[in-house]
């Protein structure tokens, strides 16, 4: 699958690539509004990370461009302004999210991964991982045809995980997962660890392998 | 202190009344030297006419020792009495005090006297007249009661000056000071003075309006820089933490690396919450919220409550409730969040473990408490990075921004310590 990165920091940009590379993304970057056009009318993304800020442009322009060309590739606005507003304008324009900057790596595979699921398997969004079964839609979970009762927020974990999967993702990132801006104004992420191991137990009960295994120090990882 | 108009009116009655006590003597002894050469000469007259009459009419050596006889009884302050002609026969004038039969008081009363001789059918008689004059003592207390009563005309008169002059002349000096007081360069100042026709005070407005015309621009750009700086550091922070993102995906970290890579992420945390705070401030400094929303508070609060469930259980927090009635307030959605996360994890964070957090709703405002131990200083508790060190995994701007908010609004929000609670209060 080939995401375009649409950023002019370089370092932050082959940051993204080296993550989300490794596994069945393609990375290409773009670092100013000009590249980015040609890319876009050249090829075709599943998913497009935009910078709002881009010399030649504003990203907003360039998402304009994209619904006027009725492009359907997936569009994540990464920006650092962090404005309410922007970000009411960028989903209105026809983002599909909106990611501020700093964000944990994680946190933006596991949001490529929901959008790029949700264009591709409009009908029957399911994850199948071994015996694992993932309903998107009902966000429902089943191991080997026995459904599991999640919590909302066990469910909003798993998905990370399954977005993040041979990925050590660090506690922050878990806990910003959970409680969004929130998690940033706290320290203390002692509860994420109630959550992991509470799903780690309904999955081991319904005969799950022990896919997730835990990091010392720093978080957890999902193997797949 | 004293006002401005009182410091010259102190003055220039302390000097009315010294030169006013002054003039009393002065004018005691200018009347009395009046009253004293006016009676000389009134016993002069006295003796000329004697004298004249007693020539005129001719009397006989016989005659005049009758006369003279029934005068002394008649007139006994006016004597004449023969004497040798060889005698002394100079004037002389004197003053006596004695107690006089004829006043319905008894008491001493002051003469001047004249003693004279007058000559009639060639012998000399000496002549002596006296003349009640007013005592010392009463021309002093009566012009002494005349000048207080004019001190006193005097001082309410500089008082009703000055009221008016204050009123008047001064309006403008206070209408300045007025506007002065109530100016706060976060409020949209207004830097504009009424007019005067007096040279200070339009030197005065003049410069003050350039002096608040430099502050609000120092201001402005001040606040515009906080915005710029906290800006560019967001994306070199957003670097740090993908790169640290990327180490903790090496597969032959050892434990210390690890250790340490956790203590980095634990900094750069702290950090981003800073900066992402610092922004936040500016921006509701810089007006960038709108607000045109009818939010209901109660709601808003349980949605806080239910995404911070998690921390209050993980620190066994036991939190109560007590709400009055609903609640509406036109306001910001996002910034009225902000301000009960803000109040809502200060609670978190500061307050014991297994501790009381007590949320109280009411229609024109809500509170928000913990348990704690002692008083904090409610002068500095909502400045800007004013937590003490022992707390330093706040941000040090969560209630610098609640007060924001609450200002941005015109909401009051306070703190108190009250029955080992910190109660943080919001009155809209």
């Amino acid at each position: 699958m080939k995401i375009l990165i649409v950023e002019d920091e370089h370092e932050l940009a082959s940051d993204m690539v080296k993550y989300l590379s490794g596994e069945q993304y393609v990375c290409e970057v773009a670092s100013d509004f000009e590249s980015a056009i040609e890319r876009i009318d050249l090829y075709h993304y599943d998913c497009i990370l935009l910078d709002l800020m881009l010399p030649g442009g504003s990203g907003l322009q360039l998402l304009e461009y994209l619904r006027k060309e009725n492009k359907q590739d997936g569009v994540i606005i990464i920006s650092a302004k962090n404005s309410i507003e922007d970000k009411v304008v960028g989903l209105k324009i026809g983002a599909d999210d909106y990611l501020a900057k700093p964000f944990h790596l994680s946190e933006l595979s596991a949001r490529i991964f929901s959008i790029i699921r949700r264009k591709k398997f409009d009908t029957a969004n399911v994850i199948e991982q071994n015996e694992l079964n993932v309903d998107m839609d009902a966000r429902s979970v089943s191991v080997a045809g026995n459904p599991i009762n999640l919590t909302k927020k066990e469910f909003d974990l798993l998905l990370l995980f399954l977005g993040n999967k041979n990925k050590v993702i660090s506690k922050n990132a878990l806990a910003e997962h959970l409680s969004g801006d929130l998690a940033d104004m706290m320290d203390n992420h002692d509860f994420v660890y109630a959550h992991v191991k509470n799903l780690k137990k309904k999955l081991t009960e319904a005969n799950y392998g022990n896919y997730l295994t835990t990091i010392y120090g720093t978080g957890y990882k999902w193997r797949a | 202190m004293s006002k401005l108009l009182n410091r010259p009116l102190k003055m220039f009655t302390w000097f009315a009344m010294l030169l006013l006590a002054c003039s009393i003597p002065v004018y005691y002894l200018a009347i009395d030297q009046i009253w004293i050469s006016e009676l000389d000469e009134h016993n002069y007259i006295i003796k000329h006419r004697i004298e004249q009459k007693l020539r005129e009419s001719e009397f006989s050596d016989s005659e005049i020792e009758n006369v003279v006889r029934l005068w002394s009884v008649i007139e006994p302050e006016t004597e004449l009495v023969p004497v040798l002609a060889n005698a002394s026969q100079n004037d002389s004038l004197y003053e006596v005090t004695r107690i006089t039969d004829f006043d319905d008081e008894i008491e001493t009363d002051r003469f001047r006297g004249l003693r004279s001789y007058i000559h009639v059918n060639e012998k000399t008689y000496r002549f002596t007249t006296e003349t009640n004059v007013e005592e010392a003592d009463e021309t002093l207390a009566a012009i002494a009661a005349v000048t207080v009563l004019f001190f006193i005309l005097l001082l309410l008169g500089f008082i009703l000056l000055n009221r008016r002059i204050s009123k008047q002349i001064w309006k403008p000096f206070y209408l300045t000071l007025d506007k002065l007081s109530t100016f706060d360069l976060n409020k949209n100042p207004n830097s504009d003075f009424e007019t005067s026709d007096i040279e200070e005070f339009a030197q005065l407005n003049q410069e003050l309006e350039k002096l608040i015309l430099r502050s609000v621009s120092t201001f402005n750009q001040q606040k515009e820089f906080i915005e710029n700086a906290s800006h560019e550091l967001q994306t070199p922070l957003a670097v740090l933490r993908s790169k640290l993102e990327l180490l903790i995906q090496g597969q032959n970290l050892t434990k210390e690396q690890l250790e340490l890579i956790a203590g980095i992420n634990t900094s750069l945390s702290r950090l981003s919450r800073i900066n992402k705070n610092i922004l936040l401030l500016a921006k509701i400094d810089n007006h960038q919220f709108s607000d045109s929303e009818q939010v209901d508070v109660t709601a808003c609060l349980e949605e806080c409550l239910q995404l911070l469930d998690d921390h209050f259980s993980s620190k066994r927090l036991t939190v109560e409730r007590a709400t009055e009635a609903e609640c509406l307030q036109t306001c910001n959605r996002s910034l009225l969040e902000m301000l009960f996360n803000n109040l809502l994890v200060n609670a978190i964070v500061h307050g014991a473990e297994q501790g009381l957090v007590k949320i109280e709703t009411r229609p024109d405002g809500f509170s928000v408490s913990n348990s704690g131990m002692e008083q904090l200083d409610s002068e500095t508790i909502f400045n800007r990075f004013s937590t003490t060190a022992s707390s330093a995994n706040g941000s040090g701007l969560g209630l610098a921004i609640s007060k924001q908010v609450c200002e941005r609004y015109g909401w009051e929000i306070a703190y108190r310590f009250e029955n080992g609670l910190h109660v943080f209060s919001v009155d809209f």
